[in-house]
């Protein structure tokens, strides 16, 4: 048992022809909360989504919490992973996601409880019960009974977390989770994942371009680009002293775009 | 103006008039136009039931990945889609017979009309499963839901609202594509309408009657499909 959340050995993964990720190496110790920037088309997201199991990888191996992920041992042999084995792992992983993929039909506690009760089996009252405490805690216990279509974007994101959290993931990953919300809105979801990064209960995994934030709540900063992993440091190094060349041009163009 | 309050009068006095000179036989030949009536609401029942079904299973199998499954429904909406109604019509009356398989002229004509509208609306029903946006999908596997879970409790109800314009659309085609079965001797609207008019040759006043009750029909499954529409997009966002 290593003290590793994530580890990605020499992953491969491609479109067609296009090549996203190429031999990425990439870990993630338990309870670390790591930022990966770089610019379009650089692989970041897809790094998420071959975690969530949206996207499948065409070589490497990915390990969650030690276990491969879309490989299982049986009998002593390596095979491919079957669905009770992928839904294990996936269990322990939660993901947020930048348009929030609320289901629209479905008030904030819907979409809750829903996982909750027809994944899990639990009943709607342990659902709710709970739902309600994390909705609470995202500050939207009011908001409850109220649907998608009637709450604000930053509200949405919120609500999104809140259900991932009803799952009791391990491990979170955040897909550029303020992307789409108006400015005035990003401080009150940048603030709840805050707080979740400093409860020091979860692995999270951040894909933004918030680099301010980025700074103040990463233990590490990697900074991806081609499919590889260019740099990656604490973040006062990645963002005062930048060692690689593409690390320094991507910084400088961020900065002269604020 | 003038002009037409002249025509709006003349119309009047034109209907009345029909009205006064056909009331005499009306009482003869309006109540077998009636009973027509009834077997076109019984066999748009039975087919829309039947249509409605076979839309979603044939729907839902050309949106599966699943090779055989998908290949089935696309052989069924294919078969049906390219085929004439009246000619399956026959096919099931006169033809089947002769393997064998004999059914009343009403279970004929209620399988043709289901199989035939089944397969155009099996395009409306995949049609609206694509368009439910690729992120609710996204959403359930990272909740971990069943795949059953994700089409009956998150895909269907949202595609419902995208497919109920389509349906009704199909539904009121439909309504007025039974009167095909009276080439398979049932006694619908229009079989009956034909039978009167030999007798008591009003031939204006039978078919305008014949009309304006598939235009009733059509009418009453439109007020219905907007209310059905209001209903299942109660939460969704307005489009713009």
């Amino acid at each position: 048992m290593t003290d590793f959340a994530i580890q990605f050995d020499k992953v491969c993964k491609a479109y067609d022809d296009l090549d996203v990720l190429t031999d990425l190496d990439f870990a993630v110790r338990k309870g670390e909360v790591v930022t990966i920037m770089g610019p379009s088309g650089s692989g970041k997201t897809t790094v998420l989504r071959v975690l969530m199991t949206l996207e499948e990888i065409q070589d490497g191996v990915i390990l969650v919490q030690d276990e491969p992920l879309n490989k299982m041992y049986k009998n002593g042999d390596l095979v491919d992973a079957d669905k009770a084995h992928v839904r294990k792992i996936r269990s322990k992983i939660g993901m947020v996601f930048q348009n929030f993929n609320l289901f629209p039909h479905m008030t904030a506690l819907g979409n809750c409880i829903e996982a909750p009760m027809y994944t899990k089996g639990l009943s709607k009252q342990e659902a709710s019960e709970e739902a309600m405490k994390l909705l609470a805690m995202v500050g939207l216990a009011d908001k409850a009974n109220q649907y998608p279509s009637q709450l604000s974007g930053g509200q949405q994101q919120r609500v999104a977390i809140a259900r991932s959290l009803c799952m009791h993931p391990e491990i979170l990953l955040f897909d550029e989770p303020t992307s789409a919300l108006d400015p005035e809105m990003v401080g009150e979801v940048l603030k709840v994942i805050r707080d979740l990064a400093d409860s020091g209960r979860y692995t999270i995994l951040l894909v933004t371009h918030q680099m301010g934030f980025a700074k103040e709540v990463s233990d590490r900063v990697c900074f991806i680009d081609g499919g590889k992993i260019v740099e990656e440091n604490i973040p006062s190094e990645i963002f005062e002293n930048p060692k690689t060349e593409r690390l320094q041009q991507f910084l400088s163009k961020v900065l002269e775009a604020r | 103006m003038k002009p037409r309050i002249a025509i709006l009068a003349a119309l009047g006095a034109f209907i009345v008039g029909l009205s006064v000179a056909t009331f005499a036989e009306l009482k003869l030949f309006l109540p077998p136009i009636l009973r027509g009536a009834v077997v076109t609401l019984q066999i748009s029942f039975w087919s829309w039931l039947l249509f409605v079904s076979l839309s979603c299973i044939a729907g839902l199998g050309r949106w599966q990945r699943n090779l055989l499954v998908r290949w089935t429904a696309t052989v069924y909406i294919e078969v049906f889609r390219g085929t004439s109604l009246l000619v399956i019509l026959f096919w099931l009356f006169f033809v089947l017979p002769e393997f064998g398989i004999i059914m009343s002229p009403f279970v004929a004509g209620v399988l043709g009309v289901g199989l035939n509208f089944g397969a155009y609306g099996a395009e409306v029903v995949r049609g609206a499963l694509t368009a439910v946006p690729k992120g609710q999908r996204e959403a359930a596997i990272a909740l971990n839901i069943k795949p059953r879970n994700f089409v009956v409790r998150i895909l269907f109800p949202q595609a419902i609202a995208i497919m109920v314009p389509g349906m009704v659309n199909l539904t009121i085609e439909m309504i007025k594509a039974t009167a095909l079965v009276s080439a398979i001797t049932l006694v619908d609207i229009t079989y009956a309408s034909v039978q009167q008019n030999q007798l008591y040759f009003r031939t204006l006043e039978i078919f305008t009657i014949a009309l304006l009750l598939y235009y009733c029909f059509a009418q009453f499954v439109r007020f219905g499909g907007a209310a059905l529409e209001e209903y299942f997009t109660r939460h969704l966002a307005k489009r713009r």
